[in-house]
């Protein structure tokens, strides 16, 4: 092993000579103290090596030594349920071991050694194995069966495999390889967090990703193994919008990074989520999540590595086969992390001080996203969907990391300021957000919910667009200059963005809303809109047509219970019914 | 063609609108609010461009007539009623004038 000196430190970066043999991004052990770091450069025999804890104290000649090793992730049962630190150390566990703070040099591994978990075997002795088939199973939690699969450069004939109760670092299997080596296989595999997991191909993704969150699934729909972008100033509600994805989005594991944000945000998931319960298991929800916290009081240089833990375990859970969904609260501060190391090496700065691979960086993060036909001869389908977060600094998007990532994601949802400040949550900016995946996504919902669905959803967008142009009207001349006919299309915007697009995450019922629920309700705002139009043709008056008594029952049939939907009959049957009565005296 | 552009209608009490069934006029006698409502639908209806209405009648309909204040293709036009003027008809004249120019030239005050 490498061991060498410190000739510099500056903050979390160090630099340390007598380090030839050491390899780009080994993790190494600075000073007495064991600090982790990771080599970033390599100049001579000196490397630039970021160290993932506090650095204060330690200074030039104390040694340095590599482990020869790429910093890497335990992957195996206990993941679920854990909360980890940004190089998934085990946050409960170092409490347990060392207090509230995390103290230096800590060494823990990040699955327990001591747990025993019932290991079903799926392959038999003599079967043929290779990289990615699945050797047995463990049911981690009520809803998440773990799937053991061989690790990356084993391939060969099961010679031996057991049943029963084992603790991770137990071999389970043994397998021999054609040159007749035995490897000793575990539940437990090592992955290096900065290359992707492989498969075997990307596929084209065709269904969507149900979050319960009307503006998203029916405006701008994510698809399942797709990437989306919440860009929006502080405040405007990205992290409600995170936890309401991480809490209702129709996946089987969540992985939840919480990247240099608030640690009361992290607190709250904490506390939330084992309490909400899984609309499609009925189990809590924490028993299909995975928590990354690296809280804005945490060292930086962990913050960069965060992102990467998170997807490499999401990749993992993928490769079982599973559809993973990462939530990144927020790149942009891992983006800050990025250029604050960028800084210290000494490079050349690119735009607003950003090292100039910013958005390669970002690209690499995102394009481990996917659906794919995962490795293993039963060729499974696993799906990842990423979701990140970015926190442009005044909410001006033309910075660097939001335009890096408006590049890659095709799904932007843009939180604005105004809807925020207007008590409009989710504040998802109708006009200025896009979905690139409705294309691919229209078949699944004309199968799946309506063959209407197209049409409403096209004609929402058409009135939103109209109301705003008619709003640009009514502030230069008022609202006297419209005509009944817009006056009406502004009565009906008002209503999809108050009654349908509006949605109360703190409201038990309305926090989720399945699709039929979502098709039910779009249609009765849409269809009172058709038929007032139709009364207003008819000579009535646009008071009678505004104030139809039905519309109280149609703002409010967003608390409809998922369980009563026939509700909607009855509405609807009372809309025609009080149309019908205008109507006909409309005519005198 | 011409023979449109000629035509013109009168709605409001049966004695201040009589006069205009002298000149062709369509006349539609009307008090309450549905009748004026009904009776300036149905002139609309049939293609008359210029409705006269006696003000009080307008007023009890103010909101049908709102609704023909942004279409092209019908006036309407309020005139005093048999009991004289109340000043509906000046004023709308006059909430026009300021809505186009900004500033209340019309007033007699000034």
């Amino acid at each position: 092993m490498a061991q060498g000196k410190i000739v510099k430190v500056a903050g979390s970066l160090i630099v340390a000579e007598g380090m030839s043999s050491a390899r780009m991004f080994d993790v190494v052990r600075v000073s007495k103290h064991r600090l982790i770091g990771e080599i970033l450069e390599l100049r001579g025999d000196r490397a630039s090596i970021q160290v993932y804890e506090e650095t204060s104290g330690l200074g030039p000649g104390e040694p340095v030594e590599s482990t020869g090793a790429p910093l890497s992730l335990e992957l195996g049962p206990g993941l679920i349920e854990s909360i980890f630190d940004g190089i998934q150390r085990p946050l409960v566990d170092i409490r347990e071991k060392a207090g509230d703070r995390i103290t230096r040099g800590i060494e823990l591994p990040s699955l327990s050694r001591e747990k025993k978990w019932d290991f079903v075997p799926k392959a038999m002795p003599g079967d043929l194995v290779a990289h990615g088939d699945i050797l047995g199973v463990v049911q981690e939690t009520a809803v998440v069966e773990h799937r053991i699969m061989v690790p990356k450069g084993v391939e060969g004939i099961v010679k031996s495999i057991e049943h029963g109760s084992f603790s991770v670092d137990q071999v389970v299997a043994v397998v021999e390889g054609k040159d007749g080596t035995a490897h000793q296989l575990t539940m437990m595999q090592r992955w290096p967090v900065r290359s992707g997991r492989p498969y075997q191909e990307k596929l084209t993704p065709q269904s969507p990703m149900i979050t319960g969150q009307r503006v998203i699934d029916t405006l701008f729909p994510i698809a399942s193994g797709g990437v989306a972008a919440i860009p929006g100033p502080f405040g405007s509600g990205k992290t409600v919008v995170q936890h309401q994805l991480a809490k209702w989005a129709q996946a089987d594991i969540i992985v939840y990074v919480g990247c240099g944000e608030r640690g009361n945000e992290m607190t709250d998931v904490l506390k939330e989520f084992p309490e909400l319960h899984d609309p499609q298991t009925g189990e809590t929800l924490m028993k299909r999540t995975v928590l990354i916290a690296n809280t804005s009081d945490m060292p930086v240089a962990a913050r960069e590595a965060s992102i990467y833990t998170g997807i490499t375990i999401a990749e993992y859970f993928r490769d079982m086969g599973y559809r993973v969904a990462i939530m990144a609260d927020s790149t942009s501060r891992w983006a800050e992390a990025l250029r604050e190391m960028s800084g210290r090496l000494e490079e050349m700065p690119g735009e607003e001080g950003y090292p100039a691979y910013l958005s390669s960086r970002i690209a690499e993060f995102y394009e481990r996203a996917g659906q794919v036909i995962c490795l293993g001869k039963d060729k499974r389908q696993g799906a990842i969907s990423a979701i990140g977060a970015v926190s442009p600094p005044g909410g001006d998007i033309s910075e660097p990391v939001s335009q890096a990532t408006l590049r890659i994601v095709k799904v932007f949802w843009g939180l604005s300021a105004q809807l925020a400040y207007r008590r409009h949550f989710p504040a998802i900016d109708w006009l200025l957000s896009y979905s690139l995946y409705t294309g691919n996504l229209s078949d699944w919902f004309t199968d799946n919910v309506s063959p209407e669905w197209a049409k409403l959803r096209q004609r929402t967008l058409q009135i939103l667009q109209e109301e705003s142009e008619l709003e640009e009207i009514v502030r230069l001349v008022g609202m006297d200059a419209l005509g009944w006919k817009d006056r009406l299309t502004m009565e009906v915007a008002r209503s999809i963005r108050e009654d349908y697009l509006h949605q109360n995450a703190f409201d038990d019922i309305d926090t989720y809303t399945s699709l039929t629920k979502q098709y039910r309700m779009l249609r009765l705002i849409l269809e009172y809109g058709e038929k007032g139009q139709m009364a207003l043709d008819a000579g009535v008056n646009l008071s009678d047509v505004i104030e139809l008594p039905v519309r109280e029952r149609i703002g409010r049939a967003k608390y409809i219970p998922e369980e009563s939907l026939a509700y909607f009959d009855e509405i609807e049957s009372e809309l025609a019914e009080q149309t019908g009565a205008l109507i006909n005296r409309g005519g005198l | 063609m011409a023979d449109k552009l000629l035509r013109l209608g009168a709605v409001g009490e049966e004695d201040a609108i009589l006069a205009f069934k002298a000149i062709g006029a369509v006349t539609v006698p009307a008090t309450t609010e549905d009748e004026v409502t009904a009776a300036l639908h149905q002139l609309s209806r049939q293609g008359i461009p210029v409705i006269f209405i006696t003000e009080q009648a307008a007023q009890v309909a103010a909101e049908a007539i709102s609704r023909y204040d942004q279409t092209m293709d019908t006036a309407i036009i309020p005139i005093p009623g048999i009991k004289g003027t109340d000043g509906f008809g000046a004023k709308r004249v006059r909430d026009n004038v300021i809505k186009a120019i900004g500033a209340d030239i019309l007033n007699q005050n000034n």
